[in-house]
């Protein structure tokens, strides 16, 4: 009888059969790679070590699940990771759309669906989420708790980014605090989450350290590593994810030093409006390749945020991871008031001397798209800056290949090179 | 003129009450989706207008600020904010019903410059839980609170506790007529269309409660004598999106269904439950009330209360069959079937999901599947 399907044991192995080819074919970039096999290594592996395996959602404190020696899953790394394996995803959805509108969000269906397929052999012994980023997820997250019947907790997360808004995010991290004492039946450990707080700091300054050295002319690193920096809401305080940001920072700093950039000739400084493009960075290889057209900064990626600095004090602690909840960009930046994704923009365009900007837009984030207006007008109006629009599925290749994606971006960069010359 | 013809004039969005009440000087105020209590917009001495776009026939100008991908209920309403026909009011108080109703107060703020600023112009976005939990009550109580200052400043007039507390009889008075329409309808032979139905809850929504209090209550006594509908062909529900187009089931209708109920935004989830004012104060008794009460999917953990309106509804009403409505994008409705989809199939509710675009232009395919679901549940086929 044929072995039933373990989709996270699937994951892991294909994160370990990417090492292993990487370390032996390109052992420099190594750390790229690593960092993904830590995490699916430990997600298929929590229950063998005896680790309380937590699904999670958005804007949910990290650094609390790793302080509580658990091991969190967040479900949005699902889709994430799929897509590049379209028949994966493809199948999820298939299945979500058995149940939903099929206009849902992709990232969304495929959560739901993985979790309907049965083929996560064993449930996790919590889901904590939250209500966003999106309406998709407003669904997609209450069904797969119903579904899984584990015990949950549910933060709600305001629309107002204010003094109002952190302490009502900070009065529920307590209440998770709690909830992941009932559940693990241990205390919070100070000295276990000051440790796991001082790693996501670190990681935290790296990240900017980077973000800044992206403002040097021309880029050093390449768009996609950009995409591989999304893993740090899902990673904060994880030493892995320290580790992949030092190795980042200095691959990045060397070019620096050395005068040189992540292609050859750069000659458009590119800023990623929408979400990332998942199921295709060869899109983002073939600008850089063909029209030195790099991806220096995106706007869901471009942010600064609040630090613990080694406090102890835990309404603090959850005060400051209100803070960080709504920092992130693609939470706050594009669910709440349409002026914080503006800003997001605005101060990426300002500092990273954007000469052209792409809003290839989601279509599961709707919302997103009823503001690329407002968008599109403050890039073209205060910077003058050429912007194009295209809608794909950053999770179904599907909805839009790979051909029909490059065709838009080649029109697009020849209409650019002919107006220069013009 | 009857009370019921009164009552079908003043459904549209521009009316005689709307017009009678600019000419006295007094101000309006849009409001977007279902958590915007009005009775602190009435207690300010304003009249508050929900937002809707029954009638659109063209959302060209809203598109091009809200995309193609956005839902065609709310770039309609933008459409029409954009277009003059609510030109008549003095403000918008949004709140963050869904993402799409966001982003209507949102595009309406840039797209209306001309119209709102260097105007006396009030604007303000609440922001409403999405769960009812003892955290969730005191945030939604403030952004009430602000409101209320808010509208004070704007108007001049202060909100006092005995104001407040004289508009929520007002308006329980009003939910309890608008209940009171819905009772005539569980009849075998009711003398309301479901068009008509809607028809009248609309109403409530751009005149003022005063004077609709008055129709309905004149309607409510004719009602005693008109004519039963006869020779229908089947009791229908209708869930789902926000339905602003009497219309659409005018097509249902005529294709030999009866809606006797629903659970919309636009008709029963409008204005039902009564407010209790308790010892808490008026504020919090309507903080509780306006967040208690099952109307849209947007609460996440509400499924099951709304569900079992629904589900009672089916009963109260001798239901045959539920039409469950998606707006296309309208992702809260549109998941909403994962949750009930086995409630339903246990309670053996024959049901049919339609999506629909706020602009009809598919009335024939409409009138085939609605005639199909009606012939089915004649069948006797689930």
């Amino acid at each position: 009888m044929a072995e039933k399907f373990d989709l996270f044991k699937d994951i892991s192995d294909s994160a370990d059969a990417a090492v292993n080819y990487v370390g032996q074919k390109h052992p420099e970039n190594l750390w790229m790679f690593d960092i993904q096999k830590v995490y699916w290594n430990e997600v298929h592996n929590a229950k063998a070590l005896g680790k309380k395996l937590i699904y999670m959602g958005a804007c949910v404190p990290m650094e609390l699940l790793y302080a509580f020696d658990c091991t969190p899953m967040l479900l949005d790394m699902l889709p994430t990771r799929l897509c590049t394996t379209p028949e994966l995803a493809a199948k999820y959805i298939d299945i979500a759309e058995e149940h939903v509108a099929a206009s849902m969000c992709g990232i969304d269906k495929v959560d739901l669906g993985t979790v309907l397929s049965g083929d996560i052999p064993e449930k996790p012994d919590a889901f904590i989420y939250s209500t966003v980023p999106c309406d998709s997820s407003r669904v997609a997250y209450p069904a797969i708790d119903k579904h899984l019947g584990v015990p949950s907790y549910c933060m709600d997360i305001p629309y107002r980014k204010d003094e109002t808004g952190y302490k009502y995010i900070a009065d529920q991290n307590k209440e998770i605090i709690t909830f992941l004492e009932d559940l693990t039946g241990t205390k919070l450990n100070m000295d276990k989450l000051k440790e796991v707080m001082e790693i996501s700091d670190k990681t935290m300054i790296l990240m900017k350290k980077i973000a800044d050295l992206r403002k040097n002319h021309p880029c050093p690193l390449p768009g996609a590593l950009l995409f591989l920096n999304q893993l740090i809401p899902a990673m904060a305080g994880h030493p892995e994810m320290l580790k992949c940001m030092e190795a980042q920072y200095a691959v990045a700093k060397h070019i620096v030093d050395h005068k040189m950039g992540a292609v050859k000739k750069e000659n458009f400084r590119v800023l990623w409006l929408q979400n990332m493009l998942w199921c295709n960075l060869s899109a983002l290889h073939y600008m850089e390749k063909t029209y030195g057209a790099i991806v220096v900064m995106e706007a869901f990626g471009y942010q600064e945020t609040d630090l613990f600095n080694g406090s102890t004090d835990i309404d603090e602690i959850c005060y400051i991871s209100a803070k960080k909840a709504l920092a992130l960009p693609m939470i706050h930046g594009s669910s709440g008031p349409v002026e914080d994704y503006l800003h997001l923009v605005d101060d990426a365009m300002e500092a990273y001397d954007i000469d052209v900007a792409m809003y290839v837009g989601h279509v599961g984030c709707k919302h997103c798209w009823a503001a690329e207006k407002i968008l599109k007008d403050m890039v073209q109006d205060k910077y003058g800056v050429p912007m194009m629009s295209l809608d794909v599925d950053a999770v179904d290749i599907r909805y839009k290949n790979n051909d029909e994606m490059v065709a838009v971006f080649k029109d697009f960069f020849d209409t650019l090179i002919e107006n220069k010359k013009e | 003129m009857s009370n019921e013809e009164k009552l079908i004039k003043r459904s549209n969005i521009n009316n005689a009450s709307i017009d009678a009440w600019k000419q006295e000087g007094k101000k309006i105020i849009g409001t977007i989706c279902c958590h915007v209590p009005e009775e602190i917009i009435h207690a300010a001495g304003a009249l508050p207008v929900r937002l809707r776009a029954t009638g659109c026939t063209e959302d060209s100008s809203a598109e091009v600020w809200m995309s193609a991908f956005s839902c065609s209920f709310a770039r309609s309403c933008l459409e029409f904010l954009m277009d003059g026909t609510y030109d008549y009011m003095d403000g918008l108080v949004g709140s963050d019903g869904c993402l799409m109703a966001g982003r209507i107060y949102d595009n309406w703020r840039y797209a209306g410059k001309d119209k709102i600023e260097g105007k006396d112009y009030y604007l303000q976005q609440m922001g409403v839980p999405r769960m009812l939990k003892d955290t969730t009550l005191p945030f939604y109580q403030r952004e009430l609170e602000d409101m209320k200052k808010g509208l004070e400043a704007f108007t001049g007039n202060e909100i006092t506790e005995e104001k407040l507390q004289a508009s929520v009889d007002l308006y329980n008075e009003t939910r309890s007529l608008i209940r009171d329409l819905y009772e005539l309808r569980k009849s075998d032979n009711p003398v309301i269309t479901g068009e008509e139905s809607l028809r009248m809850t609309m109403a409530a929504m751009t005149m003022p409660k005063e004077e609709y209090n008055t129709l309905m209550k004149g309607f409510l006594e004719e009602a005693k004598t008109k004519e039963p509908i006869k020779n229908k062909r089947a009791r229908l529900m209708i869930i789902g999106s926000a339905l602003d187009d009497p219309e659409y089931i005018k097509v249902i209708e005529d294709q030999g269904g009866l809606v006797v109920t629903d659970a919309t935004c636009y008709g029963s989830r409008y204005l039902w439950e009564p407010v209790e004012v308790d010892d808490t104060g008026v504020m919090a008794s309507l903080t509780k009330s306006y967040l208690s009460r099952p109307t849209c999917p947007r609460m996440t953990n509400l499924h099951d209360e709304l569900h079992d309106f629904i589900l009672k509804a089916v009963e109260d009403y001798k239901v045959d069959g539920v039409i469950y409505i998606r707006m296309k994008y309208c992702e809260i409705w549109g998941g909403e079937s994962v949750f009930f989809e086995d409630k339903f199939k246990a309670a053996n509710i024959p049901m049919i999901t339609l999506e629909r675009e706020e602009i009809m232009t598919s009335s024939g395919q409409l009138a085939v599947r609605a005639g199909a679901f009606i012939e089915m549940i004649e069948g006797g086929e689930k």
